[in-house]
């Protein structure tokens, strides 16, 4: 074949792709025009990645010094070895923070998939999609990445179906002999997690229509929390994972049939927070770490699992403390007799005589077994908890032998705690059960056998606190008004606490929340995070959801929903761009990223992430250039992005001047960071939210927080890198002038002037050009 | 059989396990081959306490017996300050690392990179993490060890898990004393 007739053939080729990519995207609905990049394939945006990697290195902490993926394997991989397919520690690494990503792009997606398949077949592919008065940017990942606006459910079904081709080419590039660089797995996994954004905005939207979620409202119900506030004189349907297809159809089947009142709904996990915005009187137990020992407390009369985040050894339990387990999806059947086609009376009989459990994959079906057999079993529910008495008696087994605190993945000894409920002090035990995690292999482990689970109830607080119903996507009228005081600074910053909150200590995050609202960040929360924030009152009784208003301004603490809801707090960063800076969305992703990482302030705290869900949802952030700040058991997810402030390369351009700035501002200094200690944490997330578009007046605010912060937690002094942050006098905090001043004159700091329009277009090769920075 | 570290998220997957030194002597040893070695203190050293005195008098005890420059992490500064020990440097643990697995930073003393670190006091499995990322990415440069009461299978000499508190106190007690004579 002549070259000629190659290039042709390409060209051809290509032609007929893009062609194809315009019909998915309905180019010719002129909304805006199509941007550098619809519906981006793997290396689409890899020089964006590759920049952003130049600044922010990949941090390689291997969990694992092998490889243990193929037949050729095990491989050893230390010391500059390379496994038999060639491959080196740092890549490995990459691969599997890479395969973490696609395993939380994938959760996402399958569950936007099934809830999108589920609710055109109830209301068809034709069903608008209308978030309220105040929403008319309805999806803006969908309409950055991949260039569509979406109309209908149908129209959803072409950007789920880009994110589930994506995940398939991204997957391939980690089989043996693939991929052999660390950097391009790097970039892979900002795909795969910006896709999941894209997924999860897909799952929530289609919620948010399909079961008239709350939208375009701040104000939603308070709905009750905690094990405590659960009403045991009724039957109790217990919900856990993230998909409310069938939670939402046990509160209609209750609704209709009149029982709303007569069965108590509570959830554990995101499907509680889903169940909450469909029904405010449904219940939420508490996180993740509650799980287990809620289950074993036998209050459930019946727990309906869906998907994500469920323990997988739900029938055992379920079986142990006489619960009835239905399983409602495919992702998660438990080996159990799938009884989707069986008789209705046939599976009740069988549930309550037998106490056989089942997968029941028809959501109406599901719910009705749920609510009667509920009702069957509730009346013969003999699970009584300990007495105090009891509890002590079971303590005095426990020998201190340790091996509780071997087991244990947040380092504390429940034994500690054990030992004093022998003595009668049931103190200790109250605290420890704020730092367990729930997964429970410290009674698997201990040789005496305790019920740590069951004395843990004894001891565990039965208070109940009120968390906001969430809420879905920021509204357009809000993203208007803060959009301004944000990008210069005057509004500190936008702290978002999302995903698991498990650990360190299920009390940090109300506690940051609380010091970020005060301080007038707007503060946003998603999932687990969420409603651990509610676990605390101030002294005159309120949660921080009675303390704060629900707006999306400065010191309001917004609850933006469940994990899917995520996507809403990129959207509402892509919004800001859109809205206040007028920047064109469509197809546009790395001038909307570039925007956000140079001029919004905002950065997430995923404190207790333990998923991969929490590390495709935390790299998303990343890749759109919002820094996330981790616990410090996160460095087990194997990879942080960090710089070196005083060795990096903080050039960017100045778009209006076209000048290349050394500007030595590490802003923001790191993209994914692991903080030791909740201290510390609270230093670093003002320092996380300055960015170089500030004015002085903002930046002065920045800095007030950051010096203050770091007062309070340090004990004193200044910011070992304050320098760095200060461009000119009128950037010091007044407070603090005479303070610092001096200290810069020690130091031979010089002032500098602040860039006009930062951005990194410009600095590195790509289709963008400069002027679509300009707005 | 390989020794397990006493948190068990910390076991090793893997072939190259830490040297275990029992005797302060060993350490000293190691120490005193240095010739740029660095402590670097966690939080933990604050919530630790022997004999009614924390450990992060132990470690400074240490510091002053060998004159090894020290790096405090998280919020360790505060207290540093109030004993009256102005640390070397100070930052989070993931970014001293950041800086020691470069062969060409200049140390926090600006005479060059370390080529000895000595972790005390961080996290458990953050610190063995630490130490994993040293291990891989900075072993034709550094050497690293650790003084906390548990095994770390990811450094290169560590101490056994060490199950009473007294048997702790007196080897840290022993290795100032064993620093003071060879200085």
């Amino acid at each position: 074949m002549s070259e000629k007739k190659e290039m042709r053939d390409l060209v051809e080729k290509l032609t007929k792709k893009q062609e194809e990519i315009r019909e998915l995207i309905k180019a010719e609905i002129e909304w805006e025009p199509v941007g550098p990049t619809p519906m981006p394939e793997v290396a689409d945006l890899r020089n964006w990645d590759m920049r952003l990697l130049k600044t922010y290195k990949p941090w390689y902490a291997p969990f694992c010094d092998l490889c243990c993926l193929c037949t050729y394997g095990k491989c050893d991989l230390t010391q500059d070895r390379r496994g038999a397919c060639g491959i080196d520690i740092g890549t490995q690494q990459a691969r599997i923070v890479l395969l973490a990503c696609l395993m939380g792009c994938s959760a996402h997606a399958a569950h936007a998939g099934h809830i999108l398949e589920y609710l055109i077949d109830r209301y068809g592919p034709d069903k608008k999609i209308d978030l309220g008065t105040f929403i008319e940017v309805e999806a803006p990942n969908i309409r950055t990445v991949t260039g569509l606006k979406p109309e209908t459910l149908g129209d959803l079904k072409n950007a789920i179906e880009y994110v589930y081709k994506e995940i398939t080419h991204l997957l391939d590039s980690t089989h043996f002999g693939q991929e052999g660089s660390a950097l391009d797995y790097e970039s892979k996994a900002l795909h795969a997690s910006m896709l999941d954004h894209v997924g999860m905005e897909v799952a929530d939207i289609a919620q948010i229509v399909g079961f008239n979620y709350p939208t375009s409202v701040a104000d939603t119900p308070l709905v009750e929390m905690g094990w405590g506030s659960i009403d045991k004189s009724k039957p109790v349907i217990l919900v856990v994972g993230h998909n409310p297809a069938t939670s939402t159809v046990v509160i209609d089947y209750l609704r209709e049939n009149g029982l709303e009142d007569k069965i108590e709904v509570c959830g554990i996990c995101c499907t509680a927070l889903e169940t909450t915005r469909y029904s405010d009187k449904a219940k939420i137990v508490g996180p993740l770490s509650r799980q287990l020992f809620f289950v074993r407390t036998g209050i459930a009369d019946v727990i309906m699992t869906d998907e994500q985040c469920i323990n997988t050894n739900m029938p055992e339990e379920a079986s142990k403390v006489g619960s009835a387990l239905i399983a409602t999806l495919d992702k998660a059947m438990y080996g159990l007799e799938d009884a989707t086609e069986m008789d209705t009376d046939e599976i009740i009989k069988r549930m309550t005589e037998n106490k056989e459990h089942f997968a029941i994959l028809e959501p109406a079906k599901a719910a009705e077994v749920a609510a009667k057999v509920a009702m069957k079993i509730a009346p013969q529910r003999k699970k009584e908890l300990l007495s105090e008495e009891e509890a002590k008696k079971l303590a005095e087994k426990c020998t201190d032998c340790g091996i509780c605190e071997r087991a244990c993945p947040n380092l504390f000894s429940i034994g500690d705690g054990i030992t004093e409920m022998a003595k009668g002090n049931f103190e200790p035990m109250k605290e420890l059960f704020n730092l367990c995690i729930g997964c429970g292999k410290c009674e698997r482990e201990c040789p005496q056998g305790v019920p740590i689970f069951r004395l843990m109830q004894v001891a565990a607080s039965k208070e109940t606190w009120k968390v906001r119903a969430g809420r879905g996507a920021v509204m357009d009228t809000e993203i208007r008004k803060v959009g301004a005081p944000i990008t210069l600074g005057t509004i500190p910053g936008i702290v978002a606490f999302v995903g698991c909150s498990n650990w360190p200590d299920i009390r940090d995050i109300a506690e940051m929340v609380d010091e970020f609202a005060r301080r007038k960040y707007i503060v946003v929360l998603t999932g687990c995070s969420a409603m651990v924030a509610g676990i605390w009152k101030d002294k005159e009784g309120r949660t921080v959801y009675e303390k704060y208003p629900p707006d999306f301004d400065a010191g309001g603490v917004v609850n933006i929903g469940s994990c899917v809801s995520n996507a809403h707090i990129s959207g509402a960063a892509i919004k800001i761009a859109n809205i206040f800076a007028s920047l064109p969305l469509r197809a546009n992703y790395e001038v909307i990223a570039d925007y956000v990482l140079n001029r919004v302030g905002a950065c997430g705290v995923a404190w207790g992430a333990m998923s991969q869900k929490a590390a495709s949802i935390g790299t998303g952030f990343n890749r759109l250039g919002v820094p996330v700040i981790l616990g410090p058991h996160s460095s087990k997810y194997r990879r942080l992005y960090l710089s070196r402030k005083e060795e990096d390369d903080w050039t960017v351009m100045d778009a209006r001047k076209r000048e290349l700035v050394d500007t030595g501002e590490p802003s923001p200094e790191h993209l994914a960071y692991v903080a030791e200690t909740k201290e510390k944490a609270m230093i670093m997330i003002p320092k996380l939210c300055i960015r170089k578009n500030d004015t002085p007046q903002g930046r002065s605010i920045k800095l007030n927080h950051y010096i203050s912060l770091y007062k309070k937690y340090m004990g004193g002094g200044l910011p070992e890198d304050l320098h760095l942050y200060i461009r000119r006098a009128a950037d010091i905090p007044l407070v603090y002038r005479k303070e610092v001043m001096p200290y810069l004159e020690k130091i031979g700091w010089k002032p500098k002037e602040p860039v006009g329009l930062p951005t990194l277009i410009g600095t590195y090769p790509s289709k963008v050009s400069i002027d679509s920075v300009i707005h | 059989m390989a020794t397990i570290p006493l948190h068990r998220v910390n076991v090793l997957t893997g072939i190259k396990g830490a040297t275990i030194l029992e005797d302060p002597g060993q350490f000293t040893k190691q120490i005193a081959k240095a010739k740029r070695p660095l402590l670097v203190l966690g939080p933990r050293l604050l919530e630790w306490s022997l004999d009614g005195k924390i450990v992060l008098e132990y470690a400074l005890d240490i510091a002053k017996a060998a004159n090894i420059p020290i790096c405090a992490t998280s919020h360790l500064k505060g207290k540093l300050t109030e004993l009256g020990v102005t640390p070397d440097s100070v930052y989070d643990v993931v970014e001293i690392v950041n800086a020691l697995k470069d062969p060409d930073w200049k140390g926090v003393k600006g005479e060059g990179n370390h080529d000895l670190v000595i972790f005390f006091g961080i996290r458990s499995d953050l610190q063995n993490q630490c130490l994993s990322v040293l291990k891989h990415f900075a072993f034709g440069h550094l050497k690293t060890m650790t003084l906390d009461k548990y095994y770390f299978p990811h450094a290169d000499f560590s101490l056994n898990n060490i199950r009473k508190d007294k048997d702790w106190k007196a080897f840290l007690e022993d290795l100032t004393k064993s620093l003071q004579t060879k200085s």
